[in-house]
């Protein structure tokens, strides 16, 4: 450092040389980036921006936009199956998040290790994330089915329950795509706690079992402090994910039966595509996206209170 | 080394380069289907999937030895609303789109469709006018040509009935009676508890269950809307009306309850699962359009099931009536070519191909061309012949030409599907949607 002091001092010409370089060097990762911004700003800023744009319209894409204000806003907010779709939504973003992380804790202190088998295991476990949406959600449909004959029916009936409506009656239905989701996103969220588990220091158990920490309290003082950053991620991940829910949703039931699994995302697509209200649509998307948003702000805003 | 390296970043910018530039021109192009351009071919966009595809572009191979003039076809189903208005967006729709008849307000709404002169088509005088009259505005506009017409009937097994001992149904009673023998009797005797009477598809998707209520509501001497007499394209709610009870009432008891005679979880299922529920022996009955005959005769109840009339109710006979209608849309640059077009799509000539050019994809289901004979031309299958006089005699069309009707479709899906969940009050449940649709008239400027 003293010698490239020494250096600037005693040749200036040099750095007037240096300047359009050192200008290359900070242009460079944007350029880098250039691509990705590029595609990134077309297909997902400007589209954004332009759906929150188009919340304040009556939207008629041939005839001409009309300005309304807040009127879209109003709409959705006074609709009843709104308030009903959003609070759907807060209850399956809770229950899916929680359980999918805790199931996905739990397979990752089970599956967490190098040997052969495990990795084998791991890998069948993480398959439904890999697994085509629509072909997976089609299955359960299957499995699911509410007549006495449905192979989970069966299977219930083997030890005397059931038949259970699952998908079919209003008091079950969100049970039941929930279920689903979990399924689908609890391996998930273990792989990124293996990773968070291989990624924790083994001095730190030596320490604490040489101090005498029970299992209980190895787990309980080292592995989840050390897990907070981890977690975080999979909570914040889980929560956008639940918040967004449509494909598991809309192939199961399609918001129904009497709109009991209805979440904002399946009423957006109803009024906009359904029901031709493609205003009202990007206002609710405009909510969401703004919901999202705080959320995310609120959680990281917490995680750097806890870590600091 | 700057050089090489310059080399270097060129080479991997090169491809990440022609990526964003062809991504770029391909949003900014409007897409292949559009018809900007000026181009010599004829955009034609048709809602439809499989082999709709082959059945159409015989048609237009036809049109095109005729005239000339060639046809690209666009054909997508699930996203087809999506793609329209995007290119609306555009300004850049294509030349005609081939759609439902009940898209037609939708699409006045949008103002996408212009004006045609029926008079001026050769030929327009032997196209049906209960076909005609799908396509008007509630002014008496045309907006449209009728292509293919349909109403509903019934498929009902006639194994099972003989299992039962008992008859099709012709009335609503009946249809109850047997619809409970086919649930509770055992009717394919398998010994087990496992059958329903009717396939109801209750979902609220595209507003399914509405769709099914339709033909109940017909029976019964309703409609979702009522034209003012005299009142200049003014309508009234009809949901809040006896008819609309009494057939709710009938469609959603016979899936709630302790014993329904609905295929389980009805309430969620669209038209693929319906068909299942009664292509593989979950139900005994199915109130479908005659397209179904081609994909069930495919299945496994080949011969086991007959088509009737829909059973008659307190008003008589009645069926829902739909059809696929020509669109001229907004802004073509072939314009002058849409009469032509028209002209030969309604001719028998066309018709005929579209019946029967490709057997598994029936795009004119009935011929809207009256001097088209179905008998003859589906010789040997009477069921043809019996959705033609269902049509003809009892058909009744949704009033399609009400700005944004799919809306009241929906509207009316979702009443039915909640209704149908908890066994509710039906009186109360169709007062509220008649003050729904009554808001909704009232904020499209049409209420009476």
């Amino acid at each position: 450092m003293a010698v490239l002091t020494k250096r600037r001092e005693t040749a200036p010409a040099r750095t007037a040389a240096r300047r359009p370089r050192r200008l290359a060097r900070a242009a460079g990762p944007w350029l880098w980036l250039a691509p990705l911004l590029l595609l990134f700003g077309f297909f997902k800023f400007w589209p954004t921006l332009w759906g929150m744009y188009l919340s304040f319209f009556e939207v008629r894409p041939y005839l001409g936009n009309t300005w309304t204000g807040w009127e879209n806003f109003a709409q959705a907010l006074g609709d009843d199956a709104f308030r009903s779709a959003v609070a759907h939504t807060v209850i399956d973003a809770a229950v899916t998040v929680t359980l999918s992380a805790g199931i996905g804790f739990a397979l990752a202190l089970l599956l967490e290790g190098p040997a052969r088998h495990l990795r084998l295991l791991r890998t069948a476990v993480f398959l439904p994330v890999v697994t085509a949406m629509v072909a997976v959600v089609e299955l359960w449909n299957t499995l699911l089915y509410p007549g006495a004959h449905g192979p989970l029916n069966s299977l219930l009936g083997l030890v005397g329950l059931g038949p259970l409506p699952f998908l079919s009656d209003p008091d079950s239905s969100l049970a039941s795509v929930m279920l689903v989701q979990i399924w689908k996103s609890a391996p998930y969220d273990m792989v990124i706690f293996v990773a968070g588990l291989a990624a924790i220091d083994r001095q730190l158990y030596e320490a604490a079992a040489l101090d005498g920490a029970s299992a209980w309290q190895r787990m309980r003082h080292v592995t989840l402090p050390q897990l907070r950053p981890v977690t975080t991620i999979v909570l914040t991940l889980g929560v956008i994910r639940g918040l967004r829910v449509f494909t598991e949703i809309y192939v199961l039931t399609g918001g129904g039966p009497a709109g009991s699994t209805e979440t904002v995302v399946t009423y957006t697509y109803k009024a906009g595509i359904q029901n031709n209200q493609l205003g009202m649509a990007s206002a609710v998307s405009t909510v969401l996206f703004l919901v999202t948003v705080v959320l995310t702000c609120l959680t990281l805003w917490w995680r750097r209170r806890r870590e600091d | 080394m700057s050089t090489v390296r310059g080399r270097w970043v060129g080479r991997a910018l090169a491809p990440v380069t022609a990526l964003v530039v062809t991504a770029g021109l391909t949003a900014c192009g409007g897409g292949e289907g559009g018809s900007g351009g000026g181009g010599g071919a004829l955009q034609v966009w048709v809602r439809g999937a499989e082999d709709s595809a082959a059945a159409y572009e015989e048609i237009f191979a036809g049109y095109t030895e005729r005239t000339g003039v060639e046809v690209e076809l666009f054909m997508t189903l699930t996203d087809f609303e999506t793609k329209l208005n995007a290119a609306a967006a555009a300004r850049d729709l294509p030349d005609v789109v081939i759609n439902d008849a009940a898209q037609l307000g939708t699409m006045l709404g949008q103002g996408i469709i212009t004006e045609i002169d029926r008079d001026a088509l050769a030929g327009q005088e032997d196209v049906s006018d209960t076909a005609w009259a799908s396509t008007t505005d509630i002014a008496g506009a045309t907006y449209a040509v009728p292509f293919s017409a349909q109403a509903n009937v019934l498929l009902v097994r006639t194994d099972w009935l003989d299992a039962v001992g008992m008859e099709a149904p012709t009335t609503w009673d009946e249809l109850l009676a047997v619809g409970r023998a086919f649930t509770t009797e055992d009717p394919d005797g398998n010994g087990q508890d496992d059958t329903y009477g009717m396939a109801v598809p209750g979902s609220t998707e595209r507003g399914y269950l509405a769709w099914n209520w339709a033909t109940y509501l017909a029976q019964a001497g309703g409609s979702f809307l009522e034209p003012v007499p005299g009142g200049d394209g003014a309508y009234v709610s009809g949901a809040g009306s006896d008819a609309a009870v009494a057939s709710a009432d009938l469609l959603t008891r016979m899936i709630c309850g302790d014993a329904p005679m609905a295929q389980p979880g009805a309430l969620n299922h669209v038209t693929s699962a319906t068909n299942t529920a009664f292509q593989t022996g979950v139900t005994g009955m199915y109130l479908t359009g005659p397209y179904a005959y081609a994909t069930t005769d495919a299945t496994e109840i080949e011969g086991l099931y007959t088509a009737v009339a829909p059973p008659a109710g307190p008003a008589g006979a009645g069926s829902l009536a739909e059809g696929t209608s020509l669109y001229a849309m907004a802004g073509s640059d072939h314009a002058d070519a849409f009469p032509g077009f028209a002209e030969y799509m309604i001719s028998a000539e066309a018709q005929e191909t579209g019946m029967i050019g490709v057997g598994s994809a029936t795009v004119v289901r009935l011929p809207v061309n009256t001097t088209v004979d179905v008998a003859e031309v589906r010789a040997g299958d009477e069921r043809w012949e019996l959705a033609r006089r269902v049509y003809e005699e009892n058909g009744v069309y949704e009033p399609v030409a009400v700005p944004n009707w799919g809306a009241y479709r929906a509207a009316a899906a979702e009443t039915l599907n909640s209704l149908a969940a908890d066994c509710g009050d039906t009186a109360a449940a169709m007062a509220e949607l008649d003050a729904t649709f009554t808001g909704m008239l009232g904020d499209a400027g049409i209420g009476g």
